[in-house]
């Protein structure tokens, strides 16, 4: 690793390039502060990029995200660090911040990439495309997805054979296997926090079935099944290629649920995969779409109205806890459910050739490592705790540290953008009053 | 060493070696590459009778035959009857 004393200073650090991290940005930028955006993958846009459409409107998540994002790579007043982690944050005192920034070689010099995907196509290698969550398969020199910003190459270094294949047909050898891990040392203001959540991980829930059914998949998968630049040609069973034709949503996969340790309501598992019974309904009209829920909570404005349309367009709801998932002993690849439907107090067993998991949202704790002398303190779910949540919401326990989006508890995305602007707009507050 | 534009990787390729599995995985991906090609230059097929015709679980078929659309090698034909399952063919 080379280390870089770089020294550079920056009004702002916010960490997390997603929907919240990328409007906080902005909005500080736009006021006219000096702001570094930290992201980890090698591209900004966070889960939202990746969505096909946005609930209870159904707009095109994409082309929501993407004006946003090429706003924020453009803005004179944002600099971005993509595949860059921060590894340390003292406070120095009030208005005085150190951050350790490890920046990740991504073997291509971004300005003079042109992303002509020609060193994709000479690429002899095929590993699980992270961004297809792992449908299909991608290039260890690759675009990581058409949307991405920012649009360069990147060559996934722990599976290149180093045959420079991508550097030979490279027209701006942009290529640059000399490049090196970077410790930065940066001085800022006031930091923002957006480090987002994550998903739960349905292997943790064996009785389900993940991973061992290929029929089997979580609604992240769906959503890129879903989204304009999906995996496959059309919505199809992992497991054999064939168009599904009785879809099983089941609810709650990883949260409300205390014996896997996520009690809390992930806030958007009922109307995320309302909004995919919608779609695949408009995909595949011949589908019959079944929802398992515990309760639909749709507590957001028009969430009611858009529960009730799906009720309208045929998708049939059933009040029912899964017990178990089982594969057909025929060898079809149908999956049976075993589950209490509650309104009849009874155990039915159902049929369906694919099942969605709609997975919960988990804490990421990743911040609470970015500070050794102070205490970012969390709460009691491990998200990070708001000091003052309904006066000053995004206050955390260190004075002059914000939090922004989902890092704070699950929220949909107006929440997250919302929350963006209040912790940027008290984070001006504190660059101006110290 | 003296590092020419262009031919960066022989820099790295001094410093570091392919793991071995990332080798085998690549020979794994161009066994399989040649063998579903081959299959459907003779004739287009579903991925029941690519599953058959190679011997190889129908979900791996799936996988790699769907990273081979997105490679542009192979494109997806008509659906069947049923509105069940599409055939595919190389792609000209």
């Amino acid at each position: 690793m080379s280390i870089l004393q770089k020294n550079i200073s920056f009004d702002a650090l916010v960490v997390g390039g997603g929907i919240a991290g990328g409007e906080a940005a902005l909005n500080l930028a736009t006021t006219g502060f000096k702001v570094l955006l930290v992201e980890k993958e090698l591209s900004i846009g966070g889960k939202m990029i990746m969505l096909s459409k946005v609930f209870p409107t159904l707009d095109c998540a994409a082309c929501i995200t993407t004006p946003k994002v090429s706003e924020i790579s453009r803005h004179p007043n944002i600099t971005i660090y993509t595949s860059s982690e921060v590894s340390n944050i003292d406070k120095i005192a009030e208005n005085n911040f150190e951050a350790t920034i490890i920046r990740k070689p991504r073997y291509v010099v971004i300005e003079d990439c042109t992303a002509c995907q020609l060193c994709e196509q000479a690429c002899p290698v095929s590993v699980p495309d992270q961004y297809q969550y792992n449908l299909v398969g991608r290039k260890a020199a690759f675009i990581p997805f058409s949307i991405a910003s920012p649009k360069a190459a990147a060559i996934d270094i722990d599976n290149c054979i180093l045959c420079g294949a991508c550097e030979k047909v490279c027209p701006t050898n942009c290529i640059d296997f000399t490049q090196e891990t970077e410790e930065i040392q940066i001085s800022v203001k006031t930091v923002i926090l957006a480090t987002g959540f994550k998903l739960f991980d349905p292997l943790l829930m064996p009785r389900y079935g993940y991973g061992l059914f290929k029929n089997v998949i979580t609604s992240m998968q769906m959503e890129r099944e879903l989204a304009p630049t999906r995996p496959f040609n059309t919505v199809l069973r992992p497991g054999d290629g064939k168009v599904p034709d009785k879809i099983a949503y089941v609810l709650c996969t990883g949260s409300r649920d205390a014996s896997i340790g996520n009690p809390i309501c992930s806030q958007i598992c009922c109307m995320y995969s309302i909004k995919q019974s919608q779609l695949l309904m408009g995909a595949l009209p011949m589908a019959d779409v079944t929802i398992y829920y515990l309760n639909i909570r749709s507590f957001g404005k028009g969430f009611e109205e858009f529960y009730q349309q799906a009720k309208g367009m045929g998708v049939n709801f059933v009040k029912g806890k899964i017990g178990k998932i089982r594969e057909t002993e025929n060898g079809n690849g149908n999956l049976i459910l075993r589950y209490e439907n509650i309104n009849e107090g009874i155990v039915k067993e159902a049929e369906h050739d694919m099942v969605i998991l709609s997975v919960g949202v988990l804490p990421n704790q990743d911040a609470s490592n970015f500070f050794k002398k102070e205490e970012l303190k969390l709460d009691s779910y491990k998200f990070i705790y708001q000091a003052d949540s309904l006066i000053s919401p995004a206050r955390t326990s260190i004075d002059g540290v914000f939090v922004a989006g989902t890092a704070s508890g699950p929220m949909d995305i107006p929440d997250s953008i919302l929350s963006a602007g209040s912790a940027s707009s008290e984070a001006i507050s504190y660059l101006i009053q110290k | 060493m003296e590092i020419e534009k262009g031919k960066t990787f022989k820099y790295l390729r001094e410093k570091r070696d392919v793991p071995q599995k990332v080798k085998d995985q690549l020979k794994e991906f161009n066994r399989i590459k040649k063998a579903m090609l081959d299959a459907l230059k003779e004739s287009d097929l579903t991925i029941d009778q690519l599953t058959q015709k190679l011997n190889m679980p129908k979900p791996e078929v799936v996988y790699n035959l769907m990273s081979l659309i997105k490679y542009g090698f192979v494109q997806s034909g008509d659906v069947d009857d049923m509105d069940e399952y599409y055939t595919y063919k190389l792609k000209k």
